[in-house]
């Protein structure tokens, strides 16, 4: 198990699952108010790929978006992140898994309102070791000229661009985005989806999208489709589809 | 019940901390008005009861002797309805388990019957007349209090010049002593002064004054004027010794009363103002925030037809409820606090009894205006809620809109971490709510300053009067002012190793219309015992010719040094000298004037004579000491400056202990009530926001201060501001304390801000800490969702 102190070890085996998920399940509430969100997920996830999570409301999707992000943690199943039982951790590792490991992109962006896009990310690149710097972190993401701007003066595009470079700016082996375009239009959603794309393919960070868009289901690698709590099925796609290319 | 108010039930439930800290700050501003108008209306009623009941004189004369027959004649004044004349003296006490000699005050009582005017009030035993009453005394209240004296014990008083045994036959209080005090004195010295009544004839007849009067008490009649009866009585009895008549605001018994009721409504206003103006702005800021979180339920609301009339009283009901939260707390702590100040007044004066009076109407009056306070704390609110429609209500609010701070503008930017860049720019973006959040946690910091501005104002007037003005061991006075060579009886008495002379003479001191009748004192031009200082301080050499007389009175009468002041001489011969004035001295209780003792002694067309002398003991014969003057029949009394100090400092440090620790108490509550709050409404506006943040892998610590730098910026501002305000507002208070037989210096010492800055520094974080622990309760897995 890491220590707070120190960052998370790197596989000794490149090869070897940065997520590995056995029986997972969830459920909220006891006795008769008990509600199972999740009823018994297993699967490998690993470096470089990028993850569909494909679902409808309620199936689930979203719990175990949190279970792998360390927001919450499972009743029943074994968690693991590399080596590291990531499902029994305590709360104040789980703060520093969050802290150096994972970014997350939110559906409502979720940036501090009362800081610029550049200190949004800066605000990430303080608290973690060996961060990129803000500037190029924005960069990254296609949003080098609107450094100084506040949240009310960017567009939603924008907005989870600047959300993104703000995951990214700490270089986490996880990148976790829930619903990133579901506050999109379509083209606002393929310019973000192209910084996600590019940052997983430049960067070789683990990605994983939860969407109820099975359209999106064409530029991953993998796509695991959820309903009622279970794995109902997994697609390996030969080949990503640009983003560009998929079918809107 | 109606199903909104069961919502309003429960919203208040939900609120239930914040609630009960706006309600706590209004009870704090209620309870000190409660208290403070409760306790006018108990001393006022009590008084006016008193003297009614008891018929206190309103116009009163001493003089040196006239003979009985000369009553008629001040009868006969037009404007005077009643007369008593009797005879009141000094005498020099041997109280039995006190080693220092006392003073006693003898007052006359008719051999026969009740006295018309300033009737005595039995507290127990009974009054020394009928025949079989030879050497029996009642004794005033406070006096036997201190020495636990009962009817049926003794006591020893040097009736001129013999020493005489008398039985107690009872306790006794009177609405001329209702501040039993020495003349002149600021504050009581039961141990060594107290009043006493005998029968007339005793008395007189000791002194022989059989058949005489020394002291005159009248009441006028209806429609008299009473300048016109008190220039009559000074006429007729000028021939006889007369030392100025004066009436009932001179009195020095009435005017202490007078004084601390004028404090007291000093206090009654300023303070509760503030504290409720607090208690309005919180009640805004919890009722605007309610609204804001409950703006889609508003929506709701007014969607199924509630009318704007009917939602906006609901959101009234609820300020309601904290307002009759406030108002019960603030009438209960009222109620006890005052209950506790009276009893404190008890030290200070004596009434037959003197209950607490709750002032029904400033109740009611205090109900309404903190209700109209919280009401137009709300108003605001409650107008924008109502007049959103429905539509556009149901959708959240526009995101906020933030600029760069003034500072980061200024070019300060680089070195702010973006968490304090965060706090920067919430604190602009709600200009008014950070003003005024600051302005209260500065008037908390100031309630602070003042009751230890008075303490320390106290300690300052201690150490002035009685080691840079007074320093001498003794104060000797003789029953009559003597010749010089009395003097060198004084240096001759054991352990005496410096005797320096005073001359008192009764004067009016009158500049145009304004004039005011004190004691003159004659010292030595530079006397090392008591001395005439001035405020740098200094000590002021007393000039061949002149007068140096005090600021106060310089203010009262108007004048300025190099002004001619003119002086009339109530005792003896009636002379009027034009005097100037040649400086002015500091003082704190009453006023004061002093003269070179040769110069006073020529004024006066007399040889060298003194009134008595102030001299410094050896400690090593001090027993010697007493033992010799106990047995001086011609001495009147001997005050002991360290048992004065003593009675001062204990009577003052119960007085304001209680005050000050009432004002912490309140200050404090103000101080965690409004940063709780603050606290409290910043976590629920940024819940999202700090819920990302831990998200995205801030500590809960890190957070926290997230939170709280906005507040800790704020407070660090508030505090200087503060001291600022707290140092005006003593100043303000101590303005209305600065009264002709009290004042007070205002000394802002550098522990007093310390301490308010501690105490409102500590329940700052206290109260932080309290809100920032609310921060476990964040749900993370919320931050993820969407906002619609």
């Amino acid at each position: 198990m890491p220590s707070v102190a120190n960052p998370l070890p790197e596989p000794a085996d490149a090869r070897a699952p940065v997520f590995r998920v056995r029986g997972l399940a969830r459920v909220y509430g006891e006795g008769t108010a008990a509600v199972t969100a999740l009823r018994g997920v297993d699967f490998d996830l690993f470096r470089s790929e990028l993850v569909v999570l494909l679902g409808a409301s309620g199936s689930g999707k979203s719990t175990l978006l949190n279970q792998l992000g360390g927001l919450d943690s499972p009743t029943h199943g074994t968690l693991h992140y590399r080596d590291w039982a990531l499902g029994t951790a305590s709360e104040p590792e789980l703060t520093q898994f969050r802290r150096h490991s994972v970014g997350f992109v939110f559906q409502a962006y979720n940036l501090i309102p009362s800081l610029t896009a550049r200190e949004n990310v800066a605000l990430i690149t303080e608290i973690c070791r060996e961060p990129m710097d803000a500037e190029e972190a924005l960069r990254l993401v296609g949003l080098g000229e609107r450094l100084d701007h506040f949240p009310a003066q960017l567009s939603g595009g924008e907005q989870q661009r600047v959300a993104i470079a703000r995951a990214i700016a700490k270089r986490p082996a996880v990148l976790l985005c829930d619903e990133p375009t579901g506050a999109l239009d379509v083209h606002t959603g393929i310019t973000v989806l192209e910084a996600i794309e590019r940052i997983n393919r430049e960067l070789g960070t683990l990605t994983v999208i939860i969407t109820h868009n099975a359209i999106l289901a064409d530029m991953a690698d993998r796509v695991f489709t959820l309903s009622d709590g279970r794995i109902i099925s997994e697609r390996r796609n030969a080949r990503r589809g640009a983003v560009g290319e998929l079918a809107w | 019940m109606l199903l909104l108010d069961r919502k309003l039930l429960r919203d208040l439930r939900a609120l239930k901390s914040q609630a009960l800290a706006v309600a706590l700050v209004m009870a704090c501003g209620l309870a000190m008005m409660i208290m403070t108008r409760s306790l006018i209306l108990s001393l006022e009623t009590t008084r006016d009861t008193y003297y009614r009941e008891h018929r206190f004189a309103e116009v009163f004369a001493r003089l040196k002797r006239a003979p009985n027959s000369v009553r008629d004649q001040l009868a006969a004044i037009p404007g005077v309805a009643t007369v008593q004349t009797g005879i009141a003296l000094q005498v020099t006490l041997d109280v039995p388990g006190l080693d220092l000699p006392a003073v006693g005050l003898l007052n006359s009582v008719p051999e026969h019957g009740a006295p018309v005017l300033n009737q005595v009030y039995l507290r127990s035993g009974r009054l020394p007349v009928g025949r079989t009453t030879r050497h029996e005394l009642a004794v005033g209240e406070a006096f036997a209090d201190v020495h636990g004296l009962r009817p049926g014990d003794t006591i020893s008083a040097v009736l001129n010049g013999t020493q005489q045994t008398f039985h107690l036959s009872g306790v006794a209080l009177s609405p001329e002593f209702v501040f039993e005090a020495p003349p002149g004195s600021a504050l009581p010295d039961n141990k060594t002064y107290g009043v006493f009544w005998m029968p007339y004839k005793e008395l007189a007849t000791a002194f022989q004054l059989y058949g005489a009067f020394n002291n005159v008490a009248l009441t006028l009649a209806p429609d008299a004027s009473e300048g016109a009866v008190i220039a009559a009585v000074d006429r007729l009895l000028a021939p006889y010794g007369g030392r100025g008549a004066f009436g009932r605001a001179n009195h020095p018994s009435h005017r202490r009363v007078d004084d601390e009721i004028r404090v007291l409504q000093g206090l009654s206003i300023a303070f509760p103002l503030v504290f409720l103006s607090v208690a309005a702005f919180m009640t805004n800021s919890v009722m605007s925030r309610q609204i804001t979180l409950q703006r889609e339920q508003i929506a709701m609301l007014k969607a199924c037809g509630f009318s704007n009339a009917q939602v906006g009283a609901h959101y009234f009901k609820f300020s309601l409820a904290i307002v009759v939260a406030g108002t019960g707390l603030g009438s209960l702590g009222g109620i006890v606090l005052g209950h506790q100040l009276v009893g404190m007044y008890h030290l200070f004066f004596r009434f037959p009894r003197l209950d607490f009076l709750l002032d029904t109407r400033v109740l009611v009056a205090a109900t309404l205006i903190s209700a109209l306070a919280a009401f137009a704390g709300v108003a605001g609110a409650v107008r924008r809620a109502v007049r959103l429609p429905p539509a556009e209500a149901m959708r959240p609010e526009a995101p906020a809109r933030y600029r760069p701070a003034l500072v980061e503008r200024l070019g300060a930017a680089r070195w702010f971490s973006p968490s304090f860049r965060m706090s920067l720019r919430n604190i602009e973006r709600r200009p008014v709510r950070s003003a005024l959040t600051c302005l209260a946690l500065a008037l908390a910091t100031a309630i602070l300053i003042v009751p230890n501005s008075f303490r320390d104002g106290i300690a300052y007037v201690i150490d002035f009067q009685w080691d840079i003005v007074q320093r001498q061991t003794v104060t000797l006075s003789l029953v009559e002012p003597g010749p010089a060579r009395a003097l060198d009886d004084f240096r001759h008495l054991p352990g005496v190793v410096l005797a320096q002379p005073f001359r008192y003479v009764p004067v009016e001191l009158r500049a145009g219309p304004v004039s005011r009748r004190i004691l003159l004192q004659g010292l030595p031009a530079r006397g090392t015992l008591s001395r005439v200082i001035d405020a740098r301080p200094q000590q002021l050499a007393l000039p061949e010719r002149g007068i140096i007389i005090s600021a106060k009175l310089a203010e009262i009468l108007r004048v300025r040094p190099g002004d001619e002041i003119i002086a009339k001489v109530l005792e003896g011969e009636e002379r009027e000298l034009a005097v100037p004035v040649a400086g002015l001295a500091e003082d704190f209780a009453g006023m004061a004037a002093y003269m070179e003792w040769h110069a006073l002694n020529r004024l006066l067309l007399e040889g060298d004579r003194i009134s008595g002398a102030h001299a410094m003991v050896a400690a090593s014969q001090w027993g010697e000491f007493l033992r010799a003057v106990k047995n001086t029949p011609r001495l009147a009394g001997c005050v002991v400056k360290t048992s004065v100090r003593e009675g001062f400092r204990q009577t003052t440090a119960e007085s304001i202990g209680l005050l000050q620790k009432i004002y912490t108490l309140f200050a404090t509550i103000v101080a965690f009530g409004i940063i709780y709050n603050s606290a409290r409404i910043s976590l629920s506006e940024r819940a999202r926001e700090l819920a990302t943040l831990r998200v995205l892998g801030f500590t809960r610590g890190e957070v926290g201060a997230v939170l709280v730098g906005e507040l800790v910026l704020l407070t660090l501002v508030a505090l200087p501001l503060g001291l600022l305000l707290g140092s005006g507002l003593a100043a303000g208070i101590i303005t209305t304390v600065n009264t002709e037989t009290v004042r007070l210096p205002l000394v802002l010492t550098p522990a007093n801000y310390a301490l308010a800055v501690l105490t409102v520094a500590l329940a700052s974080a206290l109260s932080a800490w309290f809100a920032a622990r609310k921060l476990a309760d964040i749900d993370l897995v919320s931050a993820l969702k969407a906002l619609d």
